[in-house]
């Protein structure tokens, strides 16, 4: 039973009327119908295909309706473009920011709507309006800072700045909260708060129950393109809104085991490791990983993680320290040769290192394992090897495929997820490296993930999960370090340390730090 | 299944620039006052007659081993622009064994040339491909480079190795080879098998090898684990290395491999028709080879088709110049649009496949 939609006396803003959108094979929006109130936080959640993308898409005029309509203060509207939304009032900000880093905060948020004089740029005009603005919301920015030495905090404010100054009265936010650590979550909410008080408002894309809950004055929720139910976000709980987008009951907590931690699997001794650009990125960084235990490494993103993790499966050069596998000294050996000596890597970007995407699932399943003996031929493969050994991986995986040969790129993002899990626990590996395992996952393919990952450590797998989702960490690991500029700010025991306390050694202030917290 | 559309599209875009190239050429021909249906009736016609057929697959057998040793270079982002250099070093090198070995059994003496060829253009693919591997050069560079230091330096040892007995005449060649070093024709079997190919026609056992050579390099491509790493090396370079695949090894493998068979390209002229090496030895086999390679997709066994396509227009060229008083021009401006087209083609297929993807996967 959804519950009902309880009566509020605010004005409609925009309302959307049976919108159906169709692309060849897929019915992204089928008959959606929606009615945003003005000055109301209203989420938007779904899996991952359930038409979110899609449907802010017409909303922002990316693309049109096959069918339905938009009305805007009561007023039946046709958004041509992003143009036209803009004029209307609707802007849009995404979740990979579109800011030029050398310029100031000043100059971003103007740029492309410059009020100018006799062809000058009215510098000064536009100054006081934009730091009126930014007095108004409660936006703390100097406006004279250069937009790459800003947190991706600071960066997304600036984002809706632009979007303000050009006069949106509905702002659509799409995942804001993706890249932002608990601290630079809570200072968004704040700004979108203050900004629905003051007369805006704002649908929030997301599918975190728990930040949805936190945020919303309304929730609906989509499944398939259709939505399923509006509902207040004071009578909503999780299990309820998961349900609703899953269509099934969804374990929120995977029921876990106590740790039995054996031998060291993997051994990090003051690893130091350079990115792009030849910065350290990753600083004398040393643990250890035992057999049947998770190990995670949290983190707000980009403070080394990637470097660390390409690192450790032979991927990047490390500049200084050693890594041990089982004991054996890897650090100078190869890609293939860590994999043979039983290391297995879920990648973070599974469609730029997990997948070849025009590859059939099934190639895809022997990817890295396709030298093996398993598979026999001498210097040719073994298609019917090849071909249970895939039948095995999609069954015992529940991938769901239209054959083995279908591409890897027609699989939705839970079953390419599925495809590479079933592929690097494939053939008993000693330790697993598992980066965002469940990047980009729905509720359902998440759940999945967990229930695997306790698996193989129930089976006395060493697993290193490196997370930028503490909900995840604290959910999984049996210890935690927190990785913040390349260093580990703190290491805890599962129970020795709570969200709170994490967040704060994630942003910069464990007692390493010496500082307070800003 | 909904992946099939973008496979459908993909594999359209070669018709499609054959017919677009053909509707240009039609225009062409209309301006210069002539029936483009009458002129590609008199093509076809013309290129009925068994003495073109040979003519046809005499000239589709360099294309094949060209377009094979580009597309093998190009499907794993290896442009090799140097089979031009390449096959011109590997003709030279297998001349020397030709002539320079006398009273050796035929087998033994043509794989003793077979072997000399590839290891010239293998050499001569070798230094771009260390240049690439150790330094980064960028190998459409440095092979177009090879190819002019190629020319020059074979002609400079042409000159060493020039037949003396020539005397004062101004022809300069390698010494003729010895009947050991002449590959067999294929026209006497396929006569005893019926087909009605002229006696004079050159067509010889080298577009048996050169079919050969394609299943093979399709079947090895395909079916090997050495093959799988090269599907993986192309598609998604990160991914495979991430999978402990060497894509820096492959595409080194992979461009001597190229060149080996690049090596390939001059030996049907040289051994089955010339008998001996001069300063006239066909050039640009190599460039058409790329347009051929681009035609098939870099695919090994489209290479064939795509060959015989250029073989076809080559021929049918000839006979309307002939008897259809259009200038054999129109259709290298055919051939030269099928190309541009096949390019914009791709792009636009290339497009339109991203665009269902896209769709696909919202």
């Amino acid at each position: 039973m959804v519950p009902q939609d309880a009566e509020s006396t605010a004005p409609v803003l925009i309302e959307l009327q049976e919108i159906t959108r169709r692309f060849p094979g897929l019915l992204a929006n089928d008959r959606v119908s929606l009615s945003v109130r003005e000055q109301e936080i209203h989420a938007l959640v779904g899996e991952n295909g359930a038409g979110k993308t899609t449907l802010m898409n017409v909303l922002y005029g990316l693309c049109q309706p096959d069918g339905g309509r938009l009305l805007w203060r009561g007023r039946p509207v046709v958004i041509r473009g992003p143009g036209a939304a803009l004029r209307l009032g609707i802007g849009m900000v995404h979740q990979h920011f579109m800011l030029f880093p050398p310029f100031t905060v000043l100059e971003n948020v103007i740029l492309g709507a410059e009020p100018a004089r006799t062809g000058v740029v009215a510098l000064r005009e536009a100054r006081a309006h934009v730091a009126g603005l930014a007095d108004q919301y409660g936006f703390d920015l100097d406006l004279d800072a250069r937009v790459e030495a800003l947190s991706v905090g600071e960066q997304q404010r600036v984002e809706i700045l632009k979007v303000l100054y050009r006069g949106a009265q509905l702002l659509i936010l799409d995942e804001p909260t993706a890249v932002l650590g608990p601290q630079e979550v809570r200072a968004l909410f704040r700004n979108l708060r203050r900004l629905r008080d003051q007369g805006r408002t704002i649908i929030f894309i997301s599918h975190k129950l728990d930040e949805v809950l936190g945020i919303a004055d309304r929730i609906t929720v989509l499944r398939r393109g259709r939505v399923i139910g509006t509902v207040q976000a004071a009578a909503a709980r999780p299990p309820m809104l998961a349900e609703m987008m899953v269509g099934r009951p969804v374990l929120m907590h995977v029921p876990r085991s106590p740790a039995m931690p054996g031998a060291a699997r993997l051994e990090v001794a003051g690893l130091s490791v350079s990115g792009a650009g030849g910065r350290l990125r990753v600083r004398e960084v040393s643990f250890s990983v035992r057999a049947g235990e998770i190990y995670a490494i949290a983190g707000v993103q980009g403070n080394g993680q990637t470097e660390l993790v390409e690192s450790i499966v032979g991927l990047r050069p490390s500049a200084a320290g050693r890594i041990l596998l089982a004991g054996q000294d890897v650090t100078a050996l190869s890609v293939a040769a860590r994999r043979a000596a039983g290391m297995a890597y879920i990648p973070e970007d599974r469609h730029r290192l997990g997948l070849v995407l025009a590859m059939s699932a099934r190639e895809n399943l022997i990817l890295g394992h396709h030298r093996r003996d398993a598979f026999p031929g001498g210097p040719l493969l073994d298609d019917r090897a090849v071909d249970r050994f895939a039948a095995e991986c999609c069954r015992e995986y529940d991938i769901r495929v239209a054959g083995p040969g279908t591409p890897a790129l027609a699989l939705s993002g839970g079953n390419q997820q599925r495809l590479v899990i079933a592929r690097e626990f494939a053939f008993t590996p000693t330790i697993l490296i598992a980066a965002q395992p469940t990047r980009g996952l729905d509720v359902g393919a998440t759940e999945f993930v967990y229930r695997r990952l306790h698996q193989i450590k129930d089976r006395g797998l060493a697993v290193l999960l490196v997370s930028v989702d503490l909900e995840e960490a604290l959910a999984l690991a049996d210890r935690i370090a927190v990785l913040y500029n390349g260093r580990i700010a703190g290491e805890f025991r599962r129970g020795e340390a709570d969200a709170a306390t994490l967040g704060l050694y994630m942003a910069g202030g464990g007692p390493q730090a010496g500082r307070a917290v800003p | 299944m909904r992946a099939g559309g973008p496979l459908l599209a993909q594999a359209a875009a070669p018709i499609v620039a054959v017919l677009a190239g053909g509707l240009i050429a039609s225009a062409i021909i209309l301006a210069i006052h002539e029936n483009p249906l009458r002129v590609f009736a008199l093509m076809a016609a013309f290129n009925m007659q068994p003495g073109s057929v040979a003519s046809i697959l005499t000239s589709a057998t360099p294309l094949i081993f060209a377009g094979l040793a580009t597309a093998i270079g190009f499907r794993v982002n290896v442009f090799n622009i140097g089979v031009e250099g390449q096959y011109y070093v590997g003709a030279f090198a297998a001349s020397l064994a030709a002539f320079g070995l006398r009273g050796v059994p035929p087998a033994l003496h043509l794989t003793v040339i077979v072997a000399a060829a590839m290891l010239g253009g293998l050499l001569w693919g070798w230094v771009p491909a260390v240049l690439r591997r150790r330094r980064g050069a960028h190998e459409v560079i440095t092979t177009i480079m090879m190819n002019y230091i190629a020319f020059n330096i074979v002609l400079y040892l042409l000159g060493l190795v020039r037949d003396r007995h020539l005397g004062s005449t101004a022809r300069i060649r390698t010494p003729l080879f010895p009947p050991s070093a002449q590959m067999p024709r294929l026209t006497p079997l396929l006569n005893a098998l019926g087909a009605p190919l002229p006696s004079y026609s050159t067509l010889n056992w080298f577009l048996v090898i050169a079919l050969a050579l394609a299943m093979v390099v399709w079947f090895w491509l395909r079916r090997s684990r050495f093959g799988y790493e090269v599907r993986a090396a192309a598609l998604n370079p990160p991914a495979a290395e991430a999978a402990g695949i060497n894509v820096a090894q492959i595409q080194f493998v992979m461009f001597l491999l190229s060149g080996a068979i690049a090596g390939l390209v001059g030996l049907s002229d040289l051994l089955g028709r010339t008998g001996y090496f001069d300063i006239d030895f066909p050039k640009g086999l190599g460039f058409l080879g790329i347009s051929v390679a681009l035609l098939a997709r870099n695919d090994p066994l489209g290479v064939i088709p795509a060959a015989l396509l250029f073989g076809y227009l080559d021929r049918g060229a000839e006979g309307i110049q002939a008897f259809g008083s259009v200038p054999r021009e129109v259709i290298t401006i055919l051939e030269a649009v099928i190309i541009l087209a096949i390019v914009v083609s791709y792009e636009i297929m290339g497009r339109y496949v991203r665009v269902l993807r896209k769709q696909e996967a919202a």
